[in-house]
């Protein structure tokens, strides 16, 4: 399969293209929806969590299937009156929880709100109201900021908020869409971006490779044919992944959160990332793409694509500077790990007992073919090119922005006991970082379920 | 100007075009000059292999104006190199890069060493230049392996490397527009197929 052009070429104006899925249509057509367990009774306080999710074990390891199609659409503020607003999005957000259950095989909606809408239209009860990072002693919501591997004209976005859809369904995520941006008055839309993950669980090659290869992505054959994303590996990994309040604002005691408003939100990073494949697959031999996606000189079976990362195989510090100073590499995990997994046992704020190792921040990235995104209100600020690129679109969630960021200097060599590993933007020895480059940033406030809609407005 | 437009244009085309297939490729292609390549396997004391077809518009004649290596080292591997490039946007720019070389005397996969400058300390990383094999391609006379992650003069090539009378040789052309990996495939097996085998004479 090949995509034409017009499949690759979408519309300019927004309103043509909300629904639109262009080359994402072809992900219904290269696999079906994988089985899933049945729908999640209840909504919990937590926007950012999906119920019903499938667990499957891969090389000894429980891998999470994560939901075929997603999307994010961010946007400005366009309503006028910002209580009416409230009241207008918060029943299109009920009619959509009243419609599909927040499973993949439903729809998981989230709602994130940037700096730029609490600074313009909520400034007062922001002051008040959103939480500080007691860590850091700065406010948990920070602007993106460039990090040392990212390009100088990585674009820091000021939108005011995103929406994150996922689901197995196409159409429950161009119901989505249409309910929230079409027509409602609520928002300008900045930005369509589109994406997919998986498909390859239940055998068979993955949606990766075959969306591709279909493209015609420079490097696409050489990805292994089951592969969950891109670059080879397994990223969605239970022990990699933060379980299930974790990530919130109050969990580890992060942040102070006043009045209890943003209890049970959490902070959500959201940058744009294009892989070259190529430059992965025909430079990197499968030893070097192990030792710098994990950790140098890690040995496992040729072609393995699910490495089981477990507490017991938590990098420290001092592990990623040995490794440096022999090597002069590091791995990518494992110059996360101290910073992005618990170094001690911690009795969260919720009771739960989360173990010394624990991973703490829960992603929700996935591939894309957007360059790099499907749309954009503003193509010439956002580089916008027709032909399909290999990418990310990366979401992660964590406690606060500067938790974000501690684990992403990490991965530049700069570690959380401020030990700083000297390395040249996109060296070999930076791992996978030589092959990335991140084209967007934007850092957002993701609030619990009952303040999701216009947050703050009501304290006005 | 003008002079370099067409050989750019006929490339474009040939692509275009799906590149010439094996099925259009006459049998037992000559190779292109003959006494280049009989010099090499005289010089070295072993067989050689001579590329009868080379993607437009290079050719194999060593010591013509495509190729721009033409090594041998004291252990008498050597290196023949061809390459094509043109600088510019879309169909008016690329590359079009062959190595062929021939290790007489071993047939294990040779090493290579990076040297990773961090923080002012040279680490030397020693790897086997070539890694990764994903697969074989057969040819009359030749099982060749092919091998994605390769260093040295060979970095983002693809190469096949087979073995022939106690020596091992390869095959390598550059991932790089105008071509991409499928092409790169399909030109290799190409190239492999009209490979012709000189013995040395003296």
């Amino acid at each position: 399969m090949r995509f034409t052009r017009k499949q690759v070429v979408v519309g300019a104006a927004a309103a043509g293209v909300l629904g639109a899925a262009g080359i994402y249509e072809a992900v219904d057509q290269l696999t079906t929806a994988p089985e899933r367990p049945a729908a999640a009774a209840e909504l919990g306080p937590e926007q950012h969590l999906l119920g019903g999710q499938r667990i499957v074990r891969e090389n000894g390891a429980e891998v999470i299937v994560p939901p075929l199609h997603h999307e994010v659409v961010t946007a400005t503020v366009e309503a006028e009156d910002l209580r009416d607003a409230q009241r207008k999005l918060e029943e299109a957000l009920a009619g959509l929880d009243r419609r599909y259950p927040a499973t993949p095989a439903g729809l998981g909606v989230l709602v994130a709100w940037g700096l730029p809408y609490f600074r313009r239209y909520v400034p007062a009860p922001a002051q008040t109201y959103l939480p500080r990072d007691r860590r850091a002693e700065k406010p948990a919501l920070l602007d993106a900021v460039r990090f040392p591997s990212d390009p100088a004209d990585t674009i820091l976005e000021q939108n005011d908020v995103a929406v994150l859809l996922r689901s197995d369904r196409l159409d429950h995520i161009a119901d989505a869409e249409h309910a929230l941006f079409d027509g409602t008055g609520l928002f300008r839309v900045t930005s369509i971006r589109k994406g997919f993950a998986g498909g390859g669980f239940d055998g068979g090659v993955s949606l990766p490779k075959q969306m591709a290869v279909a493209a015609g992505v420079g490097g696409a054959d050489l990805i292994p044919d089951t592969a969950e994303l891109f670059m080879g590996f397994t990223s969605t990994l239970v022990a990699n992944l933060g379980p299930e309040h974790i990530a919130n604002l109050e969990t580890l005691g992060l942040a102070f959160v006043p009045d209890g408003y943003f209890r049970g939100g959490t902070h959500m990073h959201l940058s744009h990332i294009a892989e070259d494949l190529e430059a992965w697959y025909l430079n990197f031999a499968f030893d070097e793409r192990v030792d710098t996606m994990f950790r140098p000189h890690l040995k496992v079976k040729p072609g393995t694509q699910t490495v089981p990362q477990g507490p017991g195989d938590v990098a420290t510090s001092a592990d990623v500077v040995r490794d440096y100073k022999e090597s002069g590499t590091i791995g990518h995990s494992q110059s996360i790990q101290p910073s992005s997994r618990l170094q001690e046992d911690y009795l969260g704020e919720d009771g739960t007992l989360y173990k010394k190792g624990t991973a703490i921040p829960q992603r929700a990235d996935f591939n894309t073919l957007d360059n790099p995104f499907f749309w954009s209100a503003d193509p010439k600020r956002d580089r916008m090119k027709t032909v399909p690129t290999a990418g990310v679109h990366f979401v992660v969630f964590n406690p606060t922005s500067d938790d974000f960021h501690r684990n992403r200097m990490a991965m530049d060599g700069v570690l959380p006991d401020g030990t700083k590993l000297k390395f040249e933007p996109h060296s070999r020895g930076q791992g996978f970082n030589a092959v990335l480059t991140t084209t967007h940033r934007q850092n957002f406030l993701v609030p619990p379920r009952r303040h999701r809609s216009f947050p703050l407005v009501e304290r006005l | 100007m003008r002079r370099l437009v067409l050989p750019v244009l006929a490339v474009a085309l040939a692509l275009a075009a799906g590149g010439a297939s094996s099925a259009a490729l006459p049998k037992n292609l000559p190779c292109p000059n003959k006494a280049s390549w009989q010099r090499l396997a005289n010089r070295i004391k072993a067989p050689v292999y001579c590329p009868a077809w080379l993607p437009d518009p290079l050719v194999g004649t060593i010591g013509n104006r495509w190729n721009n290596i033409n090594s041998v080292s004291p252990d008498r591997s050597y290196l023949e190199s061809f390459v094509w490039q043109e600088t510019g946007g879309g169909a008016a720019g690329g590359e079009l890069h062959v190595n062929l070389r021939g290790y007489p005397g071993r047939t294990t996969i040779p090493t290579c060493t990076e040297v990773n400058t961090v923080n002012g300390k040279n680490h030397h990383v020693t790897m086997p230049c070539f890694a990764d094999p994903s697969g074989t391609v057969r040819v009359p006379g030749i099982t060749a392996t092919m091998y994605t992650v390769n260093q040295d003069a060979d970095q983002w090539h693809v190469l096949l490397a087979w073995r022939h009378a106690g020596g091992l040789y390869t095959v390598s052309e550059h991932v790089a527009p105008p071509l991409d990996f499928d092409k790169v495939v399909a030109y290799l097996k190409q190239e492999l197929n009209a490979l012709v085998l000189i013995n040395p004479t003296t």
